[in-house]
């Protein structure tokens, strides 16, 4: 690595340093206009019993027919005035269908690793924006669209396009493209870089990977099991699964006609706030295009656990996926595991900003596995830690260092690299 | 001293002064809610009611001592906290937004006197008829062992 990575580094760091601008004075004039707001509501509520008695007043004048023309009209119009305004402001209350609501990810990343045949610098990572619109009390939609920097122009995806029907808690269906409820991490942070503590994805759930399905096409039922403090809940789903190339969904059409079931269970017990414990299973039948030598096609069976304790204080992120393969010409079995464990912890000193981590990943591929060691499908065996700090700067961006050692094969060498990202959301 | 009844409970001004009432619309059949259950609420976690009627979550804005109590005993999170958690969970297509927030108790009153499935809390000394006060771990506002103040 150069000097000037490091003095890239020294430059990011000593940034990082200057401090926010103070808003107590804001937050204090705040909290003063909406006790004025409370005070003039209380003076209006009296002024208005007052008025009732006023009117009170004037009926009985104009029982005795006394004329008051003018009053009774300025009356009249204040009436109906109020009353428009107030259904004006029950209808803002409620909301309006539809509303799209759209927020922006976004991240500068620079990467220098020992890697023989990369080199250090600047990337502009995706670009993501996320689009929310209820279309009526009961049905909404969501979607995920990502631009990716590529040698010579963007590539436009679009990452998750949802619509559901809500019928309580414990019924929701929705069809379109989501990010396979097989893993927790995928779930949980999406494409959104700025939500998740450190700089890159584990491995095992890698964009673009093949060790587990990051997308799935299809339907999905999902809600809350009466369990009372246990909070458990379910998601079940029938789709197309993986396309040909396995590192994609089947978008256009499925590859053969078995389709893919998805199925999570999960806990967030009310007793421990911000945990959550699951297990998850995935079948699928998968097709490879190119095909390899004799044309097999393989059952996929990827059964998977997670717990995911989110506090801060500390955080820890678990996982763990079998993806089991049956060559279904030879009915040779072949399964392949996966997990990592990630440990943060929101340092309580300046402003809570600092957040140092840790994270351990592993992934076994048996030699013979026939689909993970062909070259157009492959993946390989990985022992990798990742070390890092997340600075947020401001309550919607963070700065993350990052120091990455993995190893792949046991005759690769091991790869070092230093990573630094801005992640962002707006 | 002065004294109000509301949904068959008796509250006096002076008892209720930094209490914080949870107020829904008067059709709404709730007459008790659990600490848990109200954490479900307005952590967007349980969005329908019993009879299937979707939940409207009104909050005052942020400053309010409403939205502090809340905050603190209910969320357990800072106003920063608060408002990420909102971005991820929208981001986790778990919710189409956050929570309503409104400038003051009489927009609140009015919101939860005017739609049917809605839930807000307010400052139990602003209480006026109109709404249904639910009681917390069946305590009401002013009585000994009400959790939110």
């Amino acid at each position: 690595m150069s000097r000037h990575t490091w003095f890239l580094t020294a430059l990011l760091l000593a940034s990082v340093f200057t401090r926010a601008e103070t808003t107590g004075g804001q937050s204090e004039d705040v909290k003063a206009l909406l006790q004025r707001i409370d005070q003039l509501e209380q003076r209006v509520a009296e002024l208005e019993a007052g008025k009732n008695t006023s009117t009170a007043h004037l009926q009985d004048l104009k029982a005795q027919d006394t004329q008051i023309p003018t009053g009774q009209t300025v009356e009249e119009h204040l009436s109906t005035q109020m009353h428009d305004e107030h259904s004006q402001n029950v209808r803002d209350v409620e909301g309006h269908f539809p509303s799209m609501q759209l927020r922006g990810f976004g991240d500068v990343d620079f990467s220098a690793t020992d890697e023989r045949g990369t080199t250090s610098g600047f990337t502009l990572g995706q670009f993501v924006l996320h689009v929310a619109s209820p279309l009526s009390k009961k049905v909404a939609y969501f979607g995920e669209l990502s631009f990716t920097a590529q040698p010579t122009s963007y590539t436009a995806d679009v990452e998750r396009s949802i619509i559901r029907y809500s019928y309580n808690d414990h019924f929701k269906l929705s069809f379109g493209r989501y990010h396979t409820p097989i893993n927790y991490w995928n779930t949980a942070f999406h494409h959104g870089l700025w939500l998740q503590t450190t700089i890159s994805r584990p491995e095992m759930i890698r964009f673009g990977g093949r060790f587990l399905p990051v997308h799935f096409l299809g339907m999905l039922a999902e809600g809350n099991i009466p369990s009372g403090s246990l909070g458990l809940g379910y998601e079940v789903g029938l789709g197309n699964g993986r396309a040909g190339t396995i590192s994609r969904a089947g978008d256009n059409g499925d590859v053969n006609s078995n389709r893919a079931w998805v199925g999570r269970i999960f806990a967030r017990p009310a007793a421990m706030r911000d945990l959550q414990i699951g297990g998850a299973f995935y079948r699928d039948k998968i097709t490879p295009i190119p095909a390899l030598t004799g044309t097999p096609s393989f059952g996929e069976w990827i059964s998977s656990a997670q717990i995911a304790w989110t506090h801060e204080t500390p955080e820890l992120i678990s996982e763990f996926a079998n993806v089991h393969h049956r060559n279904n010409l030879t009915g040779n079995i072949y399964n392949s595991q996966a997990y990592y464990i990630q440990l943060a912890y929101r340092l309580p000193w300046e402003a809570r900003k600092w957040k140092p981590y840790y994270r351990f990943e592993y992934t076994h591929v048996p030699a013979s596995e026939p689909l993970f060691s062909a070259p157009a499908f492959e993946v390989t065996d990985l022992v990798g830690s990742t070390a890092g700090v997340r600075f947020d700067i401001t309550d919607f961006a963070a700065f993350k260092w990052e120091y990455r050692h993995t190893k792949h094969r046991p005759t690769d060498p091991p790869v070092n690299g230093v990573f630094v990202q801005t992640a962002f959301t707006f | 001293m002065a004294v109000i009844t509301l949904a068959g409970a008796t509250l006096s001004f002076a008892q209720t002064a930094q209490d914080v009432a949870v107020i829904v619309h008067p059709k709404n059949t709730v007459d008790n809610l659990t600490m848990a259950d109200l954490a479900k609420i307005f952590r967007g976690e349980r969005q329908y009611w019993r009879s299937n009627l979707p939940v409207l979550v009104l909050l005052r804005s942020s400053g309010s001592h409403e939205r502090e109590v809340l905050l603190r005993n209910v969320f357990h999170m800072t106003e920063s906290e608060y408002k990420q958690y909102w971005v991820s969970k929208i981001m986790r297509a778990e919710a189409t937004s956050p929570p309503t927030d409104l400038y003051s108790n009489g927009m609140a009153k009015e919101g939860v006197a005017s739609i049917p499935g809605s839930i807000a809390c307010i400052s139990a000394a602003d209480l006026r008829p109109g709404v249904k006060v639910v009681r917390i771990n069946g305590h009401l506002p002013g009585e000994p062992g009400y959790p939110l103040h």
